[in-house]
């Protein structure tokens, strides 16, 4: 089996797949017709690939092991400022670190603070978590609005660079770039376009990267412990499971997740305020993590990227006139008719998880489901 | 002799070679004494019964032992080492593997999935091992695959490997418990009432499974309700009363002894 093998589909995925398809299909003929500007097709497919990011992270902590979250604003936010505060040149603190290195500025806050709130909160009882993060969630965004002696506050932070700014060639580009095929010009791209595909770029490999990460940890030993204390934590821990350890090592790697959302929004849009950290993210994401199917990797990434859908489409369809009231309350509406579908029509989601956690390879040839 | 005699005033210490001892055992929740001064050992190879009317505390005794209450006075050794305060989880590795009163059902699981969570110390337990060495991780899966099939057909309930572990009878979720907690390779097993709510020929089987288990050098503590079962089955029976232990001997004496009857009746206890 090649790592790239993402295993047999079954009939929901195959007609998930076919939607997507169809929506991807539709999406370019817009942008052919003109309807949609490439650009933002662009910025929308990033803008969707972050969500993913985010469900995944969430999917880690809550679809794995069963903790509630409701910090994960917090923890975007501390990705995305962690960035922005060493790159931006807006930055009270400091600028000019090279993005790729900043990168692991955003990661490393995100750690220290998954394991400043999981230490006290994991040993006990999984409510603790949920009240803990709920108000975590809120010091952070406060701390950041306020202490603008390091935060610029409610100014936010601009002039952040794009993430391949300082690389040696995609740094160095000039615009508009003319793509030449055998010598002849054949795409004349503007700045946005560019800048956009290579967002994509860096975003998909993000989330490939993340997705294969996961998988692998997943379907486990690893992964089975996580699923067995998910379900009775008291059972994993007769069996001998450190389930302290387990449930920190999901904690981080869930925050981690989060946090690299955080990290490529701040190049995406570069601009970050107090604002990025409200806790309607946090739920967008639960629900994201819910509709998609709870534990289900690809779950995740569905309702991560049907949220982006509802938020952009509701906004998309109001520009163009086709609607008597704004974006905003048609959201709201939408994300809650969506909730009730789901509870009423499939609580475990579109694609909930149907795999059991063992080591694939060593099942041999054929699966059985 | 006298049968009088067979049977212990109060617990038989200072056995040869306990797997298990547990000496002087307190616990209280407020003002409720759960056990007091409670000590028991469990001779390595025995299947030892526990038994003792309702509120005897018999499962407190249980969670003391293994871990999941904290004692407020008294000690825990397990293979002969000291294991007076630690998590459940480190009891666990010292070779003590314990089920619950009403089977735990790891839900989205399968029946062998769940028999893979028993064995311990699994690489692929820890994340890096599945990057840097996934050929180790895959052996141990195959080796533990197989070792959870042969388990499931000795306890003849191979065919429901690849059923959800939800989706089983009382009885089968029984047997799963006990051959999970046999996938963890323990020297002892505590288990908690598991006949209650089996079906008597499923029961009688059990009972079959674990005298072989017992012959191929595992030792059980059981807890059980059902006089017929533990009677036959158990030798050593201790018998909890009031949380302490009341008298220890073979099942013969200890059911004929006046003090065990008055416990059960409710009589007059001293």
């Amino acid at each position: 089996m090649s790592t790239l093998d993402v295993g047999t589909y079954s009939p929901r995925e195959k007609g998930v797949a076919g939607l997507l398809g169809a929506l991807a299909a539709l999406l370019l003929l817009a942008v052919i017709t003109g309807v949609l500007a490439p650009a933002y097709l662009l910025y929308l497919v990033g803008l969707s690939a972050m969500y993913m990011l985010l469900s995944m992270g969430l999917n880690v902590q809550w679809g794995y092991g069963g903790m509630i979250n409701f910090s994960v604003a917090a923890f975007f936010g501390l990705g995305a400022y962690g960035t922005a505060l060493l790159t931006a040149s807006g930055s009270p603190i400091s600028g000019g670190v090279s993005p790729v290195i900043a990168l692991f500025g955003g990661l490393g806050l995100a750690a220290v603070l998954a394991v400043i709130i999981g230490y006290p909160t994991l040993k006990l009882r999984d409510d603790y978590l949920a009240i803990a993060s709920l108000g975590l969630a809120e010091v952070v965004r406060i701390f950041i609005l306020n202490e603008s002696q390091w935060t610029a506050g409610s100014a936010g932070l601009t002039g952040i660079p794009l993430f391949f700014s300082d690389w040696p060639v995609l740094g160095d580009l000039t615009y508009p770039y003319i793509f030449y095929v055998g010598g002849t010009p054949l795409f004349n791209m503007s700045q946005s376009v560019v800048t956009s595909a290579l967002n994509v770029v860096l975003v998909t490999v993000i989330v490939a990267a993340v997705y294969l990460f996961l998988r692998r940890i997943h379907q486990s030993p690893w992964g089975r412990v996580l699923r067995t204390i998910r379900t009775d934590e008291d059972l994993a821990e007769t069996l001998g499971k450190d389930t302290f350890a387990f449930k920190m090592q999901a904690f981080v790697i869930g925050s981690l997740i989060m946090a690299l959302a955080g990290v490529f929004y701040s190049h995406l849009v570069l601009f970050v305020s107090p604002s990025d950290l409200q806790p309607i993210t946090t739920f967008y994401v639960w629900v994201a993590v819910i509709l998609g199917g709870t534990g289900s990797d690809r779950g995740a990434m569905l309702g991560g990227f049907t949220i982006v859908a509802i938020q952009q489409g509701t906004r998309f369809m109001t520009d163009t006139g086709a609607l008597p009231i704004g974006a905003a309350p048609l959201r709201l509406m939408l994300v809650g008719l969506l909730i009730i579908f789901i509870v009423r029509l499939r609580p475990e989601g579109i694609l909930p998880p149907e795999r059991e956690l063992i080591w694939p390879d060593s099942l041999g040839g054929g699966r059985d489901e | 002799m006298s049968e009088q005699s067979l049977v212990s005033d109060g617990p038989i210490l200072g056995k040869d070679d306990p797997v298990l001892r547990a000496e002087g055992l307190e616990k209280r929740f407020g003002g409720l004494v759960a056990t007091d001064d409670a000590s028991i050992e469990v001779e390595r190879g025995t299947i030892t019964g526990l038994i003792g009317p309702n509120g005897a505390g018999k499962s407190t005794l249980f969670n003391l032992v293994s871990g999941f209450y904290e004692p407020d006075a008294g000690s825990v050794a397990v293979n002969g080492v000291d294991v007076t305060g630690q998590k459940p989880h480190e009891i666990a590795d010292q070779g003590m593997i314990r089920t619950f009163q009403t089977p735990r059902k790891p839900e989205g699981m399968t029946v062998r999935e769940a028999l893979l969570v028993g064995p311990h110390n699994q690489t692929g337990e820890s994340i890096i091992p599945l990057f840097t060495s996934p050929s180790t991780v895959e052996q141990e899966e195959r080796r533990s695959l197989e070792q959870a099939q042969t388990m499931l057909e000795r306890f003849e309930i191979g065919d429901l490997a690849t059923q959800p572990a939800t989706d089983l009878s009382g009885g089968q979720m029984k047997l799963v418990e006990l051959a999970r907690g046999m996938m963890a390779e323990p020297d002892l097993l505590l288990l908690d009432e598991p006949v209650a709510g089996v079906n008597p020929v499923l029961a009688d089987k059990l009972a079959g499974f674990i005298e072989e288990l017992n012959e191929e050098g595992i030792t059980f503590l059981i807890i059980e309700h059902d006089m017929n079962f533990i009677m036959r089955l158990a030798d050593p029976i201790v018998v909890l009363n009031q949380g302490s232990v009341l008298v220890e001997g073979p099942p013969e004496a200890v059911r004929s002894d006046e003090r065990v009857i008055d416990a059960y009746l409710g009589g007059p206890s001293e």
